[in-house]
């Protein structure tokens, strides 16, 4: 089964994303509610995937993912970023940063997991 | 008293009083010159104070609809999530009258999000903040990937979409921004999908009339009344009051339609059928565009230096993925599909740098380089390869090649490296790096400068700091750096001052440049500051390590001795 790690500052959003993916796609999903929250998640837990948020007080979803890269132990698992900006010029920037994807606010709960899935490249359930 | 005296005495009272006269004169005038000059710098200072507020108001709208656009859609996203999740009875049934009214409230939210959307649009191109991105365009090829995107929505309506071309096979190719553009066609389709009977087609006509473009797209729905055919075009000017709410669309999409429109220097219109004797009812919206844009309509940034790149690939998608990545980064680039083409094209054009592939049918890249590298009209264009191949390959005829070319990208490539590698073949650094730190407020320059003195900088790398705009465009006359580092608030000017002087200059203009400001940077003031390989980062939310990681990473792709390689 997925083991995925959700990072986000807002609680409903954490709620309904994870709500999502369980019911969904029946992933397993842990959630943290700062990037350095995540990180040590991260770190104990080994997720499959983490789907973090951009804007995030005190250490933003950049960051927090540029820290991730440091850490030998979890630099390589994927990262999918989740923003509520639009314009073209962040989603460049975002996707500059080699994560694995950018995925946008409002998502759709139910297309969400096949849109991280698509953007992971997992082709099976696991 | 003799005469003599006497007339002495006259001249030269009557001199005096001249003198006199002159001073009173030269006083008065002085007097009026001292007002005038007053009032003018009065004046002066009331202009300065009224750009200086109304470039403050212009700074805090565009961060209005930043946070707005932000803050919005957060909320939105729970509500979203929570309603899509519940009504879809993923989470457990629940009965008719309930998931009737989770639809609804389903249904609205999505209503409301493209709302936010459409009007933050249209507000960003309207105050000039969505600069269009213009290059060459193939119609044909917009009109069927509009096709596409839409015809999963003509399908659900029972409704056919039909390009028609005319004249039959010409391909009709002008200058404009495909993405807006695209927007327009789709917007276009949309509202004729919506508005068209089951059963029925909606078709797209393309023409030219030579320096314009005509596009028509004509749908067989209940028409638009003759008072109404302008209207239509007004923001929430729907024919029908309940439209929107009916349609599901936001009243905009039209007013967007005509904002890019005009941007572009065209003009979009409607027209009823019947009235221009179509022989069925239904309305036409045709768009009228000049194909080549006159200077001034182009975009209110300044174009980006001609800088045309030429790739060559006989693979048609690493051409297109490769050619996406270099425009948008403010490349012109030329594309060829074969060793060939690409000989006759850097002969005749001016060509900045060239990407090769190797394997290709017909004259292979081996072959095409020799070739470029013996003629003396191209042998000074650099080139770079772009192989599968790995330039430390065990393979005889490597080295030869990387001895040959100026660098080497491997497939699968990623962006970043590309546009470094070119980067680097651009400009290329010669003796240690030099990074010149631009920025006037000293506290931040130290801080910057001491986290280079300890950081594991690379053997011969040095940095300098200027204050001023007047510095900078001194040490950069004097001995080029390798590397800009901005800030964008100088005490003489500003940042875009600079970068528009370093654009001026040949031997800097591909510089790369790192943008180190106070504030979020609009995508129109990115396109104003790009010169090389140029990243903007913002004070408030980067430590001073990632410029310093940043700003190492670029320094070693400049000036790394053996060709860089890659892989995604």
């Amino acid at each position: 089964m997925r083991r995925i790690l959700i990072i986000d500052d807002e609680d409903d959003i954490r709620e309904v994303a994870a709500l999502s993916l369980e019911s969904v796609a029946g992933w397993q999903v842990l959630t943290a509610a700062s990037g350095a929250d995540g990180i040590r998640t991260a770190q104990a837990e080994r997720p499959d995937a983490i789907l973090m948020d951009v804007m995030m007080p005190a250490m933003d979803g950049p960051t927090t993912f540029r820290e991730m890269q440091r850490s030998p132990d979890i630099a390589h698992i994927p990262v999918l970023l989740l923003t509520a900006k639009v314009q073209g010029v962040d989603q460049r920037r975002f996707a500059g940063l080699g994560v694995a994807g950018v995925l946008f606010k409002p998502f759709d709960p139910l297309t969400l997991a096949e849109q991280m899935a698509n953007a992971l490249g997992w082709r099976d359930d696991g | 008293m003799s005469m003599f005296m006497f007339d002495l005495c006259v001249v030269l009272a009557i001199a005096l009083s001249i003198a006199l006269v002159k001073l009173t004169r030269a006083r008065r005038r002085n007097t009026r010159l001292t007002a005038e000059l007053a009032r003018a710098m009065r004046e002066s200072s009331l202009h300065q104070t009224a750009l200086q507020q109304r470039k403050q108001l212009d700074d805090l709208k565009d961060e209005f609809i930043s946070t707005v656009s932000h803050e919005l859609r957060t909320p939105l996203t729970s509500i979203r999530g929570a309603l899509g999740l519940l009504s879809s009875g993923v989470l457990g049934k629940v009965d008719d009258k309930a998931a009737n009214l989770l639809r609804i409230a389903s249904t609205n939210t999505d209503r409301l999000v493209r709302l936010i959307n459409d009007i933050l649009d249209l507000e960003r191109m309207e105050s000039g903040r969505a600069p269009l991105q213009i290059r060459r365009c193939s119609l044909r090829e917009l009109v069927s990937q509009s096709i596409e995107t839409m015809s999963s929505m003509a399908h659900n309506a029972a409704v056919t979409l039909e390009a028609i071309p005319e004249p039959a096979g010409t391909s009709i190719t002008f200058d404009g921004d495909p993405d807006r553009i695209q927007q327009v066609l789709t917007n276009l389709l949309s509202n004729a999908i919506k508005f068209s009977p089951v059963g029925s087609s909606v078709r797209v006509l393309t023409g030219s009339d030579g320096s314009n473009l005509i596009l028509q797209v004509e749908d067989s729905g209940r028409g638009v009344p003759p008072d109404k055919l302008e209207t239509i075009f007004d923001r929430f000017g729907q024919v029908e009051s309940n439209d929107a709410r009916q349609k599901g669309g936001t009243g905009l999409g039209l007013a967007i339609c005509r904002s890019i429109v005009t941007q572009h220097g065209g003009t979009i219109w409607a027209e009823r059928n019947e009235a221009s004797g179509k022989g069925r009812p239904g309305t036409t919206v045709i768009m009228r565009l000049p194909r080549h844009l006159a200077s001034e309509q182009t975009s209110a940034a300044p174009e980006p230096p001609e800088c045309a790149i030429l790739v060559v690939d006989d693979d048609a998608i690493v051409r297109q993925i490769v050619g996406e990545h270099l425009r948008r980064n403010g490349y012109q680039v030329i594309e060829t599909a074969s060793g060939e083409a690409a000989l006759h094209v850097a002969e005749r054009q001016p060509v900045e740098a060239i990407l090769l592939d190797l394997y290709m049918p017909g004259m292979s890249g081996w072959e095409t380089i020799e070739r470029l590298k013996k003629n003396p009209l191209t042998a000074q264009i650099p080139v770079v390869i772009l192989s599968v191949l790995s330039p430390s390959s065990k393979s005889p005829e490597i080295p030869h090649l990387v001895a040959t070319a100026q660098g080497w990208v491997q497939k699968p490539f990623n962006e970043s490296l590309l546009l470094a590698e070119l980067g680097r073949v651009l400009h290329p650094g010669s003796g240690p790096g030099r990074i010149l730190l631009v920025e006037d407020d000293e506290d931040l320059a130290t801080v910057v400068l001491s986290s280079f003195q300890n950081a594991e900088t690379p053997l011969g790398m040095s940095i300098e700091h200027a204050a001023s705009m007047a510095e900078a465009e001194e040490v950069c006359r004097k001995d080029p750096p390798d590397l800009l580092i901005l800030d964008l608030t100088l005490p003489d000017g500003s940042g875009f001052a600079l970068v528009d002087w370093l654009r001026r200059q040949p031997r800097l203009r591909t510089l790369p440049l790192v943008v180190y400001s106070g504030r979020e940077v609009s995508e129109s003031e990115m396109s104003r500051l790009r010169l090389g390989p140029t990243q903007f980062l913002t004070k408030a939310r980067v430590e001073p390590r990632d410029v310093e990681d940043l700003v190492l990473a670029m320094v070693r792709h400049l000036h790394t001795p053996t060709p860089v390689t890659a892989s995604a």
